[in-house]
């Protein structure tokens, strides 16, 4: 046990701080984990084959975008979320989660929902389940084909993120259903028929669809944006005058999970405009993108916050509005001026 | 809030376990009708695979994000409490001796890569397969492989900072050639459609060979006193068998939704096991020569993990399907008595232009190896009894010229035929007026099955006489490579190993010095 002892305390010079790629970017200093488990994990050189499925392209390509960085690692995550404190952060998001699930199921909280609040979360809250998983999708798709790991790691963590909120949602309406699946059966119906949620679907399958990552992400973005305001901030404001407490409670995780996103894709967009090669380009390619997602998040969100109205009647047509005049606002703060249509 | 409970309704019926996954996950899709389904996937026919009813999947396991997130929490929590202990105990001084560090750069430089790679991938796979069912398992193991190559890289991180050889092993592994064997692996599962990645990956790396590609890396680090990458390895073993059981299942899905599938399926079990196995050649030498602290000699885990529990066992039951053994296992059996012994001989001649050190075996290795291959051991011995007296007469041997490499797995051509050890095998085939050249059957089968895909292959001895690599003398490959001085060559002498003589003096001084 002495030498062990001696070998602990011996003072031992190490050879060297960290890697040496991140000593060529930040200089001679320690990294951070988030540092050395994020910059320049992605190859960017001499990939030996290109793909079957789409051989105009290498296997990883700045080009399956129309949004550029001239040096992807410009941009890094704010949050500094690599896979550890990721995990161990929705870990806590979940359950806090279970707790507000666990008190409103003891207290028979769904059960006593105004019943106009009760549709409400059955036929425009639950159904947008459906929504989250096809988040998932487009996420998972800038996931693969992003260029650089600091933004395909967001990509990833935002990916499984969707697929949690639409769980998160899901377990509520289990919940709600009485510990059945009644009511996400419903929903499901409802997502594929009910005329207030046409349009939305419509938009999600041609968000879907598109194979630029980048703005794939956007326009996803830009749909959020507008309907986590409308579904998570307006109408929570509205269930607590509506004496629709749980539906609040419900909300808050989600709203205070978007707070989150918002961390790391604002700091992208700030990134894209700012960037010295691409950062016109990249502007010019916001300015359209975004106008054009707004205009269809606009178009898509009317027949449900109609809806919406019609069944709590809490203003949502107005808070539609705002909200996309809000979203507007947040862009043109980060640079991203867009013409109201 | 004043409204009170409605009356409880008839008891309804609760969801089982396996709804209430199901509910969770593969209830969230649905069938697109604004957009058509061949664009809304894209990817998932041209590879001539057959799925009629991607509700067949069945879920190899079931976890949700909660249940996810909580889990994984608590198993870095403890991962990282023991890298911190370790890197403060300064841990690393415990190890058998810092030439085991070798197989560590190896790890680090030839697999966490692929552990990214991996990553990216299957996020592609929980995006472009149809499947709700099979999207979700791709995206819990496309979370599981950044957690991978994140802690392996937070694990051996320490080491880098004492040790040379760690410290540019991500430039490494897109240009040095004996990376150019594992990075030209994942390339092609990568440039492979979905199916073919979910073979290649899903179903051969992670269940075929894992045990073979792997564990002998985790069992390597618990034998020779490397807690973090043992903790490592222990804390991976979890996912590792979810990974295990999505191959599995994914091989049974593919099979079992149209007879067509079987014989697309059939060759690229052959492709993936001989790509695969020729990437064990790393491993085989590691474990035999690498290790100061054997494990089991790379015959003995080859019977075990393969011929008993994969020929012996998996293969069985692939036979219902029709699924034959790999084609050319039987050349892997032959040459299970030869395969490390080659392959570190390839490898000693070449560290110069390695960033890991190579020295003779030591003599209690050359007779442990003599124990465990009695039969073929006494020729390979006599190579190194010639060695020695070349190291003895200041004559340490190094090839100074570029090898030739095989076309499809991008070893050096130095392994033998399987049925003659002596001879050194060399096949070749001439396309569209170009040579190829290969180091076995089984590789040069993959090229004829892909030859316009496999002559695409960055060859990194071609890549430097075509001028691509920094210059013509070797100094300046190395320094394109991103070598330091000390990082490769002969271990006795190098930095690592006088450093290693140094702390450890140092230590025993004072203890003397407190008696
Ligand atoms: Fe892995
Ligand atoms: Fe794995
Ligand atoms: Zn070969």
């Amino acid at each position: 046990m002495t030498v062990q002892f001696e070998l602990r305390t011996q003072v031992i010079e190490p050879q060297r701080k960290t890697f040496q790629h991140l000593v060529d970017r930040y200089g001679d200093r320690p990294a951070s984990r988030y540092e050395e488990g994020t910059i320049d994990l992605q190859a960017t050189a001499n990939y030996h084959f290109r793909p079957l499925w789409g051989p105009e392209l290498d296997i990883y390509s700045p080009d399956y975008s129309l949004l550029k960085l001239a040096d992807p690692y410009s941009y890094v995550d704010p949050r500094g979320f690599y896979y550890a404190p990721y995990v161990t952060s929705r870990a806590d998001l979940h359950e806090s989660f279970a707790a507000t699930l666990g008190y409103l199921e003891k207290r028979g909280l769904f059960d006593r929902l105004p019943e106009a609040w009760r549709a409400l979360f059955a036929e425009v809250v639950l159904p947008v389940r459906h929504y989250e998983a096809a988040a998932q999708m487009v996420s998972s798709h800038a996931a693969r084909f992003g260029w650089g790991t600091t933004i395909t790691q967001c990509a990833a963590y935002a990916a499984f993120d969707r697929i949690g909120n639409a769980q998160l949602l899901s377990r509520a309406g289990i919940s709600f259903g009485g510990g059945t699946a009644d009511s996400l059966a419903d929903a499901k119906v409802r997502w594929l028929e009910d005329d207030a949620l046409q349009p939305l679907r419509r938009l999600t399958e041609e968000t879907l669809v598109e194979r630029d990552w980048g703005l794939g992400m956007v326009r996803l973005d830009v749909t959020d944006q507008v309907l986590y305001q409308l579904l998570y901030t307006h109408l929570d404001d509205a269930a607590i005058t509506g004496g629709a407490g749980s539906y609040s409670l419900v909300s808050q995780h989600l709203s205070g999970w978007f707070a989150d996103q918002r961390r790391w894709f604002d700091a992208l967009y700030k990134a894209w405009v700012a960037d010295p090669e691409h950062g016109a380009d990249n502007l010019a390619t916001l300015r359209r993108t975004v106008a054009d997602a707004l205009a269809a998040a606009d178009t898509a969100l009317r027949p449900l916050a109609a809806k919406a109205d019609e069944l709590v009647g809490a203003g949502c047509a107005a808070a539609l509005d705002q909200a996309v005049a809000a979203t507007r606002t947040h862009f043109a703060d980060l640079g991203i001026t867009t013409e109201e249509s | 809030m004043t409204l009170t409970p409605d009356k409880p309704k008839a008891k309804a019926r609760k969801l089982s376990m396996k709804e209430r996954y199901s509910a969770l996950t593969r209830d969230l899709d649905w069938d697109p009708s604004y957009v058509p389904a061949d664009e809304m996937f894209p990817y998932t026919t041209f590879e001539g695979i057959k799925i009629h009813d991607w509700s067949k999947w069945e879920d190899p396991f079931r976890l949700t994000v909660d249940a996810y997130t909580k889990y994984q929490a608590e198993k870095d929590r403890r991962l990282y409490a023991v890298l911190d202990g370790f890197a403060q105990s300064q841990g690393h001084l415990s190890l058998t001796d810092a030439s085991y560090l070798n197989a560590m750069k190896l790890f680090l430089q030839g697999v966490s890569p692929l552990e990214y790679q991996a990553h990216r991938n299957f996020a592609y796979l929980s995006r472009h397969l149809n499947g709700p069912g099979p999207r979700f398992a791709s995206l819990c193991q496309s979370l599981d492989e950044i957690r991978h190559a994140q802690t392996e890289i937070h694990t051996l991180s320490n080491y880098n900072k004492y040790y040379s050889g760690f410290h540019s092993y991500l430039h490494m592994h897109d240009r040095v050639w004996y990376l150019s064997v594992p990075k030209s692996f994942f390339d092609d599962a990568l440039s492979a459609g979905p199916f073919e990645f979910l073979i290649a990956i899903g179903f051969s790396f992670e269940y075929l060979l894992t045990n073979l590609l792997f564990v002998p890396f985790m069992s390597g680090a618990s034998f020779n006193g490397d807690l973090p990458t043992m903790t490592f390895g222990f804390s991976a073993q979890s996912d590792e068998s979810r990974h295990m059981t999505l191959g599995l299942e994914a091989i049974k899905f593919l099979l079992e939704q149209d007879p067509d599938n079987v014989p697309i399926v059939q060759h690229w079990i052959d492709k993936w096991f001989w790509r695969g196995y020729r990437v064990t050649a790393l491993v085989a030498q590691m474990l035999d020569y690498m290790l100061p602290r054997k494990v089991m000699s790379w015959k003995e885990a080859f019977e075990l993990y393969f011929e008993q529990q994969m020929l012996g066992g998996l293969f069985q039951d692939l036979a219902y399907y029709g699924i034959k053994p790999p084609r050319d296992v039987g050349k892997a059996i032959q040459e299970k008595e030869h395969l490390s012994h080659q392959a570190y001989w390839i490898l000693y001649q070449f560290s110069h232009a390695a960033a890991f050190t190579t020295s003779v075996p030591s003599d209690e290795t050359l007779d442990w190896l003599e124990e465990q291959y009695p039969d073929t051991f006494p020729t390979y011995r006599a190579l190194w009894d010639k060695e020695k007296k070349n190291v003895a007469n200041g004559g340490r041997h190094f090839v100074r010229g570029l090898p030739q490499l095989c076309q499809v797995c991008q070893i050096p051509m130095g392994f033998t035929e399987a049925d003659s050890p002596f001879t050194i095998c060399q096949r070749s085939v001439v396309f569209e007026g170009e040579r190829y050249n290969f180091c076995s059957d089984g590789c040069q089968n993959i090229f004829e099955h892909e030859p316009v895909k496999f002559r695409q292959a960055w060859l990194p001895v071609h890549q430097i006489y075509q001028g691509n690599c920094g210059g013509a003398d070797l100094g300046d490959v190395m320094q394109w490579y991103g070598m330091q001085p000390g990082d490769g060559g002969e271990y006795l002498g190098s930095p690592d190993h006088q450093n290693w003589l140094r702390w450890h003096a140092q230590a025993d001084h004072s203890e003397l010095g407190e008696d």
